[in-house]
């Protein structure tokens, strides 16, 4: 056995490595040693300081968010300053969390349930300030901060918050400011966003956040152990307030808007509606109202959980902006596309004459008129000034679903506008190649005439609406919609004028738009809207009743209605050869299912209301409910 | 490559050749030295347990008691059977790596733990010890040839791949633990000075392109957060700069069990596993902190005196990758806990509350107490 381990050869034991490990190990530990040595005894005292005491933190300073103020200088919005409850979770410990909830539930009159549910969705680490509570009032405010270490790492912030003047006369404009997500943190956080942030979230607070935010500033502060501040060391940098706006919005023309809309649906009954109005001749929103919509004040105090629930779950969706976040059927007001093109293809000029019908037959189906009996032979002053949904059949017919399409998508139809308001849809303009890439197979001939009078794919929004009617108004200048007219520095020098934004030079040529302008202002003159040809001033336009949602028993279906109607700049002698008007609206009422187009009658009380006309033209006795499918 | 020599063939060449176990030099300061720095583990699991919960406690109480058995066993095992079984080892060694990778967990999308039942198990624990046996075999096989840059070049070979799949997880300090297990074993090997030098140069001329190619951003930072003088202490630093506070805290006796402020008020991250030296240093003080670097330097003298006395070049070898793996984890975690050492995920051995690594200790000082009983008839 000695011999198996004698035959092998001896290891190779170098004793001068062996003490050099050792030597190695002993200078290591040597090193740790001295390292700890220094630590513990010689820093040790600054240390323990340290772990029972202060350190010191950095913390922004917030810019002064800039202001908003309409085209007339009003402020609709300013920076209150108020109280903010803040807690920093990593400065209590498991056991004392339960008691400070508690204590801060009863003082804030909140739930301990809303008060977790918050510290745990905090977007940050438990290292970063989560905002508790807004709009403390005064004496919870000195509670809170007297409390000190009975609330560990629990502060009170003085900060500025937004008050919205008019409050829900321009929510849908202005928007709101919120507390900033988590998924916001992670995109934002290297511009500076910090996880107790709050930020633009809807309206033009959203979409010119850069603006408005200005830049941080920074200071060190001392806090002791439980995190309550000490003293301010010094400020790092100053933070750069941020720029102002002047919107387009004439605050008198929006409360005018939102007067007529309000009266026609408090008498219909109606839960959604939209008044736009516009100048045509640069893109100017002057007012845009979207009801039902919600209070941004309660936003800005700090809405509640149950609050947010609520207008979350209505079911006309308050917090949607519906002239620019959805989009609707356009009925009859899209003969506009058809007719321009028809003409502008030379497909018929002005003269021609098409026999209407009662009905048109398209292999065995039929496709009605409105009016059953039809128009006869009908020029296209005619066509459009009745509405005439057979004359609009053929027209869709002689131009194919290309070339119509092609003609919606130059009035801007399918593309978003661009307005500077957040969220906007697109709507859709069925072509062949729309329809073969969402479902397949081309666009079949009934469908073409469908979408002729504005019926079957087509959708639009009521911005996008406004804006074709607006390019026709002024000669065929397509413009991107503006709500904001400048953006002004901190000192009052404006950073960004105002600038027209062309989208498209000319829709269709000048003489076809002169022609659909003259049918627009037969629309009104052939009664088709009643007696809106008998108001003191010239109003074109085109009414719409576009059928959505599913049949009733009798087999009717609902409708929208819309009216879109423009004067010219000398309302009462203007003339529609010329493109020099300045003020198109648009009404839309969702489901209004009235005997007459109570859309008309909205836009005719605001012009009643614009022009400061005394006797009172309105036609009550036309919105009365009733799902009569009376006229386009 | 060399070939690692079965030795004996087969089981009836050994069962004629087989050296009896002499119980009488079983190492027992060895592991005593290695039973208190396993108590002062399980203290820290109970002070860490009054904050992290009392399954802290309780799982360090089992992890220790599979670690005796797993002692035992490797004491009673014959160490001459590792030789044969090298080759096998390896394969394991890659497949439990292969494994983790596969199927194993960990933040942020890295892939560290396997679970096996309620279990968790970091399986490149494991590997370090087989990495070690494997080293020892292959070294030991090129006896006589050491002199020759293929024998280093043959273990770097040999470390390469497992190194590689924990860097994947990615596990940067754990690879780092493979580096130094081979410098270890190749400076006690007896290899040629002359190539460890040049190795050496090779792989400083290497560290830019690693730098550059091979490490991530949170890698870099982490590595180079210690040198910063003025640490973001609110994000990367922190959890620097709350252990050097918990430490610096302690003073000379320290808080006392259960009284660490920093520790206990979880200022603190990961404080029961990787920043175990920042609770020991708070609670116990200088003192605690000296009592446990002597346990360890004594601990680390007898490991090298097994292999000192080893009759054959496996068991010299054994005990020093052993050693270096235990002197370099100390380093790396004692000094990153004290701030003169990158951040990077290293257990302290025996102390650290995690069960792979306890386990994996165990089996190596079973190893080397295999060694030692088995060395009696040698001229000592």
């Amino acid at each position: 056995m000695s011999a198996f381990l004698d035959d092998r050869p001896k290891p190779v034991r170098s004793l001068s490595r062996f003490l050099t490990f050792a030597l190695i190990v002993i200078v290591a530990v040597s090193g740790l040693t001295a390292r700890l040595f220094y630590l513990q005894i010689v820093d040790g005292g600054r240390l323990a300081t340290l772990a029972t005491h202060n350190r010191t933190v950095l913390e922004a300073i917030r810019s002064p968010r800039g202001l908003i103020y309409d085209r007339n200088g009003r402020a609709l919005v300013t920076n209150v300053a108020t109280f903010v409850v803040k807690l920093r979770p990593s400065d209590m410990t498991v056991v004392q969390r339960p008691v400070v909830v508690n204590r801060l539930a009863a003082l804030l009159g909140m739930t301990e349930g809303d008060i977790n549910a918050t510290i745990d969705g905090n977007p940050g680490s438990t290292f970063d300030l989560v905002r508790i509570a807004g709009d403390v009032n005064e004496q919870t405010a000195r509670l809170i901060s007297e409390a000190g270490s009975d609330l560990p790492g629990v502060q009170v912030d003085v900060e500025a918050r937004r008050q919205y003047t008019d409050g829900p006369l321009l929510s849908q404009i202005l928007g709101y400011t919120g507390p900033i997500s988590g998924g916001q943190l992670v995109d934002l956080k290297a511009s500076g966003y910090l996880p107790d942030d709050l930020l633009g979230k809807a309206g033009v607070e959203a979409t010119y956040e850069t603006d408005l935010r200005g830049t941080y500033g920074s200071q060190s502060v001392e806090v002791d152990a439980s995190g309550q501040r000490t003293q301010t060391l010094q400020t790092v940098s100053e933070p750069k307030p941020g720029d102002s706006l002047t919107l387009t919005i004439d605050t008198k023309q929006q409360q005018l808007a939102q007067k007529a809309l309000t009266w026609a649906m408090k008498t219909v009954g109606l839960k959604r509606g939209v008044v736009i109005v516009m100048n045509p001749q640069t893109g100017e929103i002057l007012a845009l109202v979207s009801l039902p919509t919600y209070d941004n004040n309660q936003f800005a105090r700090g809405i509640s959980n149950a609050q947010y629930g609520k207008l979350l779950n209505n079911p006309d969706k308050p917090l949607l902006n519906h002239a620019v976040q959805e989009w609707f059927p356009p009925g009859s007001t899209y003969k506009l596309v058809t007719g321009t093109g028809v003409l502008a293809d030379n497909k018929i000029t002005a003269k021609t004459l098409v026999q209407t019908h009662g009905f048109l037959t398209l292999g065995s189906t039929r496709f009605y008129d409105w009016n059953r009996k039809g128009f006869g032979a009908c020029n296209i002053y005619c066509g459009f000034a009745h509405s005439s949904d057979t004359f609009f059949f053929q027209m869709a017919g002689k131009l194919g679903i290309d070339r119509l399409g092609y003609w919606a998508k130059q009035y801007g139809f399918g593309a978003k506008t661009g307005i500077d308001l957040p969220g906007e849809v697109t709507g859709i303009v069925p072509t062949n190649q729309w329809k073969q890439d969402a479902r397949g197979v081309k666009v079949f001939p009934g469908e073409t005439y469908q979408a002729g009078i504005g019926q079957g794919y087509d959708v639009v929004t009521p911005i996008q609406l406004i804006n074709a009617y607006a390019a026709m108004a002024n000669g065929g200048t397509l413009y991107q919609p503006q709500i904001v007219r400048d953006v002004v520095g901190p000192d009052g020098v404006v950073v960004r004028p105002f600038t027209p934004k062309v989208l498209r030079k000319s829709v269709a040529p000048a003489s076809v738009l002169r022609i659909m302008r003259n049918a627009a202002r037969n629309v009104v003159v052939v009664r088709h809207t009643y007696n809106l040809v008998d108001l003191p001033i010239r109003v074109a336009g085109k009414s719409g009743t576009a059928e959505f949602g599913l049949k009733d028993s009798k087999g009717r279906l609902p409708f929208h209605s819309w009216f879109v109607g423009f004067v010219p700049k000398d309302p009462r002698h203007g003339s529609f050869n010329a493109t020099d008007s300045q003020l198109v609206v648009l009404a839309f009422a969702y489901d209004s299912r009235t005997k007459g187009n109570v859309a008309t009658e909205i836009v005719k009380y605001f012009m009643q209301l614009h022009f400061g006309i005394k006797k009172d033209y309105r036609l009550p006795n036309l919105l009365q409910r009733g799902n009569f499918y009376q006229s386009n | 490559m060399g070939v690692i020599r079965a030795q004996p063939a087969r089981v009836s060449d050994w069962a004629a050749k087989s050296v009896g176990a002499a119980w009488g030099a079983f190492d027992l300061q060895l592991t005593t030295y290695a039973g208190l720095l396993v108590a002062i583990g399980l203290v820290m699991a109970y002070t860490n347990s009054i904050q992290g919960g009392a399954a802290t406690f309780s799982r360090g109480l089992m992890w220790a008691a599979i670690s005796v058995v797993v002692f035992i066993v490797a004491t009673v095992f014959d160490y001459h059977w590792l030789k044969t079984l090298a080759w096998p080892i390896y394969g394991l060694e890659l497949g439990l790596l292969v494994v983790t990778l596969a199927i194993g967990d960990g933040i942020g999308g890295s892939a560290r733990w396997v679970y096996i039942g309620p279990l968790t198990f970091q399986f490149s624990e494991i590997a370090k010890i087989l990495m070690i046996i494997v080293l020892a075999s292959y070294l030991a096989s090129r006896q006589g040839h050491l002199d020759s840059p293929f024998s280093i070049f043959g273990a770097c070979l040999m470390v390469g791949p497992p190194l590689a799949l924990v860097m994947l997880q990615p596990d940067l300090g754990t690879s780092l633990v493979f580096a130094a297990i081979l410098a270890g074993m190749l400076w006690m090997s007896g290899a040629s000075l002359r190539w460890l030098i040049a190795l050496a140069a090779a792989i400083a001329a290497m560290v830019p392109i690693a730098w550059t190619y091979l490490l991530r951003d949170y890698q870099k930072l982490r590595l180079t957060q210690f040198l910063d003088a003025n640490p973001d202490i609110q994000g990367a630093g922190f959890q620097l700069h709350q252990a050097q506070i918990a430490v610096g805290s302690g003073g000379f006796f320290g808080k006392g069990l259960t009284n660490g402020t920093q520790t206990q008020g979880d200022l603190l991250p990961v404080q029961a596993t990787d920043f175990v030296f920042a609770t020991l240093g708070e609670e116990l003080g200088f003192i605690g902190a000296v009592v446990l670097f002597v346990l360890f330097i004594l601990l680390l003298w007898r490991v090298l005196v097994a292999g000192w006395r080893s009759r054959d070049a496996f068991g010299t070898l054994f005990a020093a990758g052993v050693a270096s793996m235990v002197l370099f984890q100390l380093i790396v975690n004692v000094g990153m806990v004290l701030g003169v050492m990158p951040i990077t995920g290293i257990p302290l051995p025996f102390v650290t509350h995690g069960g792979a690594s306890l386990v994996s200790m165990a089996a190596g000082l079973g190893i080397l107490q295999s060694i030692n009983i088995r060395q009696t008839r040698a001229a000592w």
